[in-house]
């Protein structure tokens, strides 16, 4: 048995398959995904790549096939004869700043999310972000849902988010919708969600702490 | 491994309705464990000859890499720019995030290093759930008996006590940052009873928790104004005082330039994960590209005390085919569905929920018997049979397994039509570095959190207790760690290494082999020079 993942579709056949990775010529067979194309070629300075099954979101690449550019994710895109790859480089830091603590109540979020996300409220619905997302995720809508207040919504429409950040890429508004659609997410669990069983026991272990405490107390 | 029924002919053969004739009595489980799991191989383990486990049991090619050359000495330190921070976090997965936060938060400036991208880790990847005791009819005390009963008895009861004690407070914690859970009509954390479990205690986000958990901790770092994140920046070395026996500070590459970079600083968290991407004895693996182990190898040189170096978890099913998804799970969930597996003669051999460990020993016992449906002259596998699942149960994949629906579906494959190929993948390192309930190592400074740290889950992992790790140590580190009075350190050193040195020539063991390995040999094209 060999140690690498990527050997298994090369049982001695010759490659069938020409494409370009990163401005390589790379030869190799069909069903391999991107990245085992690369590892096959020998294409250096692939590092953005991480879990392999499509929910890492680190190994975005620009895709050409004659006059049309695409985007996606290398690990869940198949070779074919003729395409042309490049793996993108990592995101630029986020400009978009809050910390979720310095929240007190939800009462001025909404406030709050204009302030810190000016730009989701001149969407020009130009479609960009939702071409570009991997997992078919109705972007654009998502970011409306968050612009009007309907966080829950909104977050429930970025559910299957795996933070490529190609929608932020794709944005001619810089409306960055992947941390729209996080903060989305966030402030829903952080201001809403209060379950009782959770709470029952933290309060449960909150009175046995004090009671050791009034215990050690009345030791000394 | 060149014998088994060819795929093509298995393939023919299989019938969705066919016969699968009696089960086979499991008469002798030692026997078959001894004969085919990985971790009971006779040429598998090695005695470790030098270092802080001289004489302890150790994987074989993990040895190899223990017992390794460093990449650097003191001429690579002349010249190179210094930086100097509170805390250093090694690792960006959700031990690494936890950590950084906490110590952030306790008001350490805090510089987070990790070796591909913030986020990138087996945590994404996670499934099934965590586990925290927060039914009612659950207790911390059931959870740390089931924790210490499913590792074998070989966990530390100290360890998993404040594992479980932290349950509920780590959900609460992860709810504050914005993490969402599935709840029950009238509100409650919905809970899950998984293997090894004596009550539910599962609390997930569909069957995303990894992801959701990933993704609300790496916001929350990126956003946090305490904190540094150097992405692509591996580390290759950690950095000692006079006489080799605190850390104080590491040594940093850069996966882009190749730049190296000295951090000093009072304390460093290890949360570099496991090292399923060393491909153990041959194996495929789950784990993310990053999985190289370097967390143990830089542990061991310093002087840290690791355990349980010769056990890990090989999940039953992991795909064998399509390629590009090679070693990935198919969860356990679709066994626990009634999914049966089937050899290449059509014969069901083992029942399919008996402990992973039993069931792995199976399915490579029918592999080296011949009985294995064979894809090329290495790789040989076994039927899930997911159409027959399908037939009993209509809908049942759609509605339970979107996410292998998903993933195969972008393959081309349909597992409600045709049977999965399987073979047993390395999932999970259940030792690491010997920590104490604040995840401190046995070398001052040094604190290892996550699967990199050892000793809470014996020699077997229960589901759902990794994600509570995480957080639970990455927490406890992260507070201790900027706790340290220390002043910092006056001098970087690279004196354990020169002592490693010394120890590997009294041995007569060679020094061609340098670690940590970084990057899977497969994954390094021109990266990693060496």
């Amino acid at each position: 048995m060999t140690t690498s993942n990527a050997t298994a579709t090369e049982s001695g056949q010759p490659p069938d398959v020409a494409l370009t990775i990163n401005g390589l010529a790379v030869n190799a067979h069909t069903g391999m995904s991107l990245v085992e194309a690369a590892w096959h070629g020998g294409v250096p300075q692939v590092t953005s790549v991480g879990c392999l099954e499509g929910v890492c979101g680190s190994c975005r690449v620009m895709l050409r096939r004659g006059k049309e550019v695409t985007v996606g994710l290398a690990c869940q895109t198949f070779v074919e004869d003729g395409i042309e790859v490049v793996f993108m480089p990592p995101a630029s830091a986020p400009q978009h700043h809050y910390k979720i603590s310095d929240f007190k109540d939800g009462w001025d979020i909404h406030a709050r999310f204009h302030k810190i996300f000016p730009e989701a409220s001149r969407c020009r619905h130009c479609h960009g972000c939702d071409k570009a997302c991997p997992k078919g995720i109705t972007v654009e809508n998502g970011v409306a849902l968050a612009a009007a207040g309907r966080y829950r919504e909104a977050g429930e429409a970025f559910f299957e988010c795996v933070m490529c950040e190609l929608c932020d890429a794709a944005c001619p508004e810089l409306i960055a919708p992947a941390h729209v659609g996080l903060f989305s997410r966030r402030v829903t669990a952080h201001f809403h969600l209060r379950p009782p069983n959770l709470i029952h026991r933290l309060e449960e272990l909150r009175q046995e702490r004090m009671e050791t405490c009034r215990d050690e107390d009345s030791k000394k | 491994m060149s014998n088994g029924i060819p795929l093509a002919e298995a393939l023919a053969r299989y019938r969705i309705d066919a016969d699968l004739g009696s089960l086979p009595e499991l008469t002798d489980i030692d026997t078959l464990l001894n004969t085919y799991h990985p971790d009971h191989l006779r040429d598998s383990v090695v005695k470790l000859a030098v270092g802080a486990n001289a004489g302890d049991s150790c994987q074989r090619e993990l040895a190899g890499l223990l017992q390794a050359e460093a990449f650097i000495d003191e001429a690579d330190l002349a010249g190179t720019p210094v930086t100097d921070i509170d805390v250093l976090v090694i690792g960006g997965g959700g031990a690494g995030c936890a950590a950084a936060l906490a110590a952030a938060e306790n008001g350490a400036r805090v510089l987070l290093a990790t070796k591909l991208r913030l986020g990138d880790s087996n945590t994404v990847m996670a499934e099934g759930g965590i586990q925290a005791a927060i039914e009612p009819d659950d207790s911390i005390q059931r959870h740390i008996q089931d924790t210490l009963r499913g590792g074998h008895h070989a966990g530390d009861p100290a360890l998993v006590s404040a594992l479980a004690g932290d349950g509920p407070e780590v959900l609460h914690w992860l709810i504050s940052q914005g993490m969402q859970f599935d709840q029950t009509p009238s509100g409650d954390l919905h809970t899950r009873r998984a293997g090894g479990m004596s009550t539910p205690r599962l609390v997930h986000c569909r069957d995303y928790t990894g992801l959701e958990m990933m993704r609300v901790l790496r916001e929350a770092v990126i956003q946090h104004r305490s904190i540094e994140v150097w992405e692509q920046s591996p580390a290759v070395e950690l950095l000692s005082n006079e006489v080799g026996q605190k850390c104080v500070g590491a040594v940093l590459t850069s996966l882009i330039d190749g730049q190296l970079r000295i951090v000093r600083t009072r304390s460093v968290i290890l949360a570099t994960g496991g090292l399923g991407r060393l491909h153990l004895n041959g194996f495929p693996t789950s784990n993310h590209l990053g999985a190289t182990g370097d967390g143990l190898v830089l542990a061991y040189r310093i002087g840290a005390r690791l355990c349980e170096l010769d056990s890990f978890q090989y999940h039953p099913t992991g795909l064998l085919h399509p390629s590009h998804l090679a070693g990935k799970l198919v969860t356990e969930g679709v066994r626990a569905a009634g999914a049966l597996l089937v050899n290449g003669l059509g014969h069901r051999f083992i029942d399919e929920l008996q402990p992973r460990d039993v069931v792995c020993a199976a399915i490579l016992r029918e592999c080296r018997e011949g009985r294995g449906v064979r894809v090329d002259e290495q790789h040989a596998g076994v039927w899930l049979d997911t159409p027959r699942l399908e037939r009993a149960n209509p809908g049942i994949l759609e509605q339970q397994f979107t996410s292998l629906m998903t993933r195969t579906h972008v393959a081309g494959i349909d597992p409600r039509r045709e049977p999965l190929l399987v073979h047993p993948t390395l999932h999970y390192q259940n030792g690491g570095a010997v920590i104490d309930v604040n995840g401190a190592t046995t070398v001052p400074g040094l604190y290892a959190v996550g699967e990199v740290a050892g000793g809470i889950h014996g020699r077997n992992r229960l589901m759902g207790n990794a994600l509570l790790e995480i957080i639970s140590f990455g927490r406890r580190a992260g507070v201790a760690a900027t706790t340290d009075r220390d002043r910092g350190p006056k001098k970087v050193t690279l004196e354990h290494v020169n002592n490693l040195r010394r120890a590997l020539t009294l041995a007569g063991l060679p020094m061609t082999q340098r670690a940590p390995q970084v990057l899977p040999a497969y994954a390094a094209g021109g990266v990693w020079n060496r």
